[in-house]
């Protein structure tokens, strides 16, 4: 009997799981992670939502909050998450370049794909590598969240119930935030020979098309429209969102990924393995 | 003749601006091992690759029991081991072969069993748990060889199985093949030509892109004249030649290389050539090393008229 797609997804992307968190090298960036995380969350994060609560509505340090660009943490009611909020939607995609990286380059170059596409197809390999570092990332943006709402009940339990919506939407956003940088990193991987040259061309193609495009938009405002392509290009306009608001630009990140999704299947297709 | 399991049909790839494979046709159908010969660069490694659905042919089509290559139909039907592929370092041998035979459609307790049996077939069972990092080359193309066994396909196609192998382990996949050949095709490609010859009865040869001749070794049975090729030790080439000349049924002695002489002889004249040779030697005084009934696969493929 052949296997269904579906049935092959879930393997691949099982795979995936296990390489995340039972093998040494997942385990290495699990752990970096969660030492990195463990330092934000002592530091930046409490600190912050520290001099949040004591500012009690009095408006005090807003104006450096303000210059920062982190104004729209008064709009938080729960200033941990505001903070979260902001910290996140910077590390988690930075962190989806790196983690992401490596979804069939290294494996193609020393022709380990070969042996799965004997009994895989291209599609089916590449969509479930996709999806197994999807469910590493949202594993990692729940383990982050859920450190945040320990924070916020320790000073506060009595927060529980009216954090929990907001840890919602932050954990929703969060997930399709990183879906176009994964996609990205999935269509790099599959073109590139090594998880660290998809990084670099990550950050320079980003870097590159982040310039031309809002340099042409800057001439040509009939043109702005392509900095939709601009993976995390409405990160900067999120961070002045909260609450609900925040999924309304859930469509960006989708349509982005959902076209270099597209590209990136069309490169696995068409490689010599 | 049974219905070709492989059917290539003018058949092109183009590699870097280069014709790897020059317009190529055949047939293959079920049955003994065949070998893929040629040197270097000839289009092997690129006619297996596009046989196994790594690479897309540039024109021309290809088919497997009637399925393109890489079709759902062939998982579980056609396996190869392709060329300096080498397994995920991250993971156990066991995990990545139980991996193979759930993604071939295997319940878990039967991947299980499957990981086992493969890895039995190669003597290979102690290191079940280790990483591919602590194999030796010769275990790790053995490993490799398992894989292309998981399910028992019945069409494996190996890209240069015994390359860089000590002769222990040259032996061990020789018998692998021998074993597992009575209910799966092998397609081998190697420069091993006594390998091959030892282990099939067809051969294809490639030379730069080109199909250049197949060889099929039940067509010597047929023919009118018959060969025996001899390895001496050290007799003399010229009083050798006149001697076995004179036996009747002779029709021509070579000495394409020092001590090696190839007698072409009419059996309806000698059935017994073998004996008659022997007996010439034995006369003479002189020592032979090995005596075998037609040409090496290296004078057939390279230097027969």
């Amino acid at each position: 009997m052949h296997p269904s797609f579906f049935n092959q997804l879930l393997l691949i992307s099982q795979f995936e799981l296990k390489r995340g968190f039972a093998t040494r090298k997942g385990l290495l960036s699990i752990v970096t992670f969660g030492v990195v995380w463990y330092f934000i969350l002592l530091y930046p994060l409490r600190f912050t939502a520290d001099v949040l609560v004591e500012d009690n509505g009095s408006n005090q340090h807003f104006s450096f909050f303000d210059f920062i660009g982190f104004g729209s943490l008064q709009h938080w009611p729960i200033p941990e998450f505001g903070v979260f909020w902001h910290i996140a939607l910077i590390i988690f995609p930075i962190l989806s370049v790196t983690l992401a990286a490596d979804q069939t380059c290294s494996d193609r170059e020393r022709g380990t794909l070969r042996f799965i596409l004997l009994r895989s197809s291209r599609n089916r390999l590449f969509f479930g590598r996709f999806i197994g570092v999807m469910i590493i990332q949202t594993l990692l943006i729940c383990a982050a969240a859920l450190s945040t709402l320990i924070l916020v009940l320790t000073r506060d339990a009595s927060l529980f119930t009216s954090a929990l919506p907001n840890l919602l939407v932050i954990t929703l956003n969060l997930i399709v935030a990183v879906l176009p940088f994964t996609a990205m990193m999935a269509a790099l991987s599959a073109t590139v020979k090594s998880a660290r040259q998809a990084t670099l061309w990550a950050i320079l193609i980003w870097t590159f098309l982040a310039g031309i495009i809002s340099g042409v938009a800057y001439y040509l405002p009939a043109l702005s429209f392509f900095r939709l392509l601009i993976p995390g290009v409405q990160l900067a306009e999120l961070t002045q969102l909260s609450g609900w608001q925040t999924l309304q630009l859930a469509y960006i990140p989708l349509l982005q990924s959902f076209i270099l999704l597209a590209v990136g299947r069309w490169i696995m297709a068409r490689q010599a393995l | 003749m049974s219905s070709p399991i492989i059917q290539c049909k003018q058949l092109n790839h183009v590699y870097s601006g280069n014709l790897a494979l020059n317009n190529v046709n055949f047939e293959l159908a079920a049955g003994e091992p065949i070998g893929l010969v040629g040197p270097n660069g000839a289009g092997k490694t690129t006619l297996l690759g596009i046989l196994s659905g790594f690479l897309q042919p540039t024109s021309g089509t290809v088919s497997l029991f009637d399925h393109p290559p890489g079709a759902k139909q062939l998982i579980g039907k056609v396996s190869a081991l392709p060329q300096d592929a080498r397994l995920d370092p991250s993971f156990t041998i066991t995990e990545q072969l139980v991996f193979y035979g759930r993604l071939q459609g295997l319940t878990n307790p039967q991947a299980i069993l499957e990981a086992s049996r493969v890895l039995e077939a190669v003597s290979l069972t102690e290191i079940s748990h280790e990483k591919p990092g602590t194999l030796s080359h010769g275990m790790a193309k053995r490993v490799a060889i398992a894989q292309a066994l998981i399910g028992k396909p019945a069409l494996i196609l190996l890209d240069e199985p015994t390359a860089g192998l000590d002769p222990i382990n040259v032996r061990t996949v020789r018998t692998i093949i021998a074993e597992q050949s009575s209910a799966t095709t092998f397609i081998i490609s190697s420069h091993d030509l006594a390998e091959l010859d030892r282990l099939c009865q067809r051969i294809l040869l490639l030379e730069k892109g080109i199909l250049q001749s197949e060889i099929l070794g039940q067509n010597e049975q047929q023919a009118a004249t018959r060969f025996i090729t001899l390895q001496m030790e050290n007799a003399p080439a010229g009083e050798v030649i006149t001697k076995f000349k004179t036996i009747t049924g002779v029709l021509q002695v070579t000495n394409p290389q020092k001590n090696e002489f190839i007698v072409e002889y009419n059996p309806a004249l000698q059935a017994q050539m073998d004996l008659q040779l022997i007996q010439c030697i034995n006369m003479s005084h002189w020592q032979y090393r090995q005596l075998s009934h037609g040409k090496s696969l290296e004078e057939k493929l390279f230097f027969s008229d």
